[in-house]
């Protein structure tokens, strides 16, 4: 099933960070809007950042281009929570 | 066990486990770097399939793994020769397992049924290499544009692979599917359909190799009991 509502989207998301950055659930649970993410977590290189972003396009159903992303995107997890519930619930 | 098959191009590696009389299963790997993260887990889900008294082999692709290949100098052509040479190795009762791109691999008629975890069409796997080399290109790398894969050339770097354009083109056309009978397994968190959704961890988008040994044994059971319904 496809996530059809912004706290399924958070929870996805939360989940998705979860495996691809092998992040504890309890780590992830505690994340909340202003908390930091890249620059912050050592585990979110470049090329963890692709593969986060290219399971979220399996997970959501959506795609995403390179031009979606910028700097402030991943920033922290509200802003990443933004960006995916504005690309899943579109 | 280390073994070895031949193939029309010469050589490969290959790993044996448990009894090579009765139902064999032949396993592939995803394609490129995705196989350096599922082997360890792969390997695990053959032991355990070997201790319920079913055979298992994990064939080196020609320019994949140990190979002393250039993967530059091969094509999906090429291991789809590979794939029917490493089966006819197996004996008559055998069984392809696909993990991931490695499903791709499985569409001509060589085992009597094909079982698949997670599979990837093409034009997905294509996506992911384009992704993957623009991030390369952003931190210093050759940058590489995917829509030159049409145009002669070299082969074009992606992730310390050296691909062939035509590879990548027959990439994008390749579409799972075969006339075998299949079974298709997922994590839970993937929506795409398949005959069974189950809880574990994606271990191809991890950076490290790590292994779930508890999906391991989950899908170890799981295909064990479908090859021995397979079987009768």
């Amino acid at each position: 099933m496809r996530p059809e509502g912004t706290i399924e989207v958070e929870e996805t998301l939360r989940a998705t960070l979860r495996d691809v950055l092998g992040l504890s659930p309890e780590r992830v649970a505690a994340f909340d809007a202003a908390t930091p993410l890249f620059g912050a977590l050592p585990e979110l290189d470049s090329m963890a950042v692709a593969g986060l972003l290219t399971e979220l396009e399996d997970r959501l159903g959506i795609l995403i281009e390179d031009d979606d992303i910028d700097g402030e995107t991943l920033e922290t997890f509200g802003a990443l929570t933004r960006f995916a519930t504005d690309k899943a619930l579109q | 066990m280390i073994d070895h098959y031949d193939w029309p191009g010469g050589r490969e590696a290959m790993l044996r486990f448990g009894p090579a009389d009765g139902p064999v299963v032949v396993m592939l790997l995803p394609l490129f770097e995705e196989a350096n993260r599922t082997r360890c887990f792969a390997v695990t889900l053959l032991r355990l399939l070997a201790a319920r008294g079913i055979g298992g082999m994990l064939p080196d692709l020609p320019g994949q793994g140990e190979s002393e290949i250039s993967v530059e100098d091969t094509s999906l052509s090429f291991w789809n020769d590979a794939v029917s040479s490493a089966c006819e190795a197996a004996g008559q009762d055998r069984y392809l397992a696909t993990v991931r791109s490695g499903a791709l691999l499985d569409g001509e008629p060589v085992a009597k049924g094909c079982w698949r975890f997670a599979p990837q069409q093409g034009d997905q796997l294509l996506h992911e290499l384009g992704r993957t080399a623009r991030v390369a290109a952003a931190e210093g790398g050759q940058p590489i544009d995917l829509n030159d894969i049409d145009l002669p050339g070299p082969p074009m770097e992606i992730a310390g692979n050296r691909l062939p354009r035509a590879m990548l083109r027959d990439i994008r056309l390749a579409r799972i599917g075969g006339p075998a009978p299949t079974r298709t397994v997922r994590l839970a968190s993937d929506p795409q359909p398949a005959d069974r959704h189950v809880e574990g961890t994606p271990l191809w988008r991890r950076a490290e190799p790590d292994n779930d040994a508890a999906l391991a044994a989950l899908l170890a059971t799981d295909l064990a009991d479908w090859v021995q319904s397979c079987e009768g």
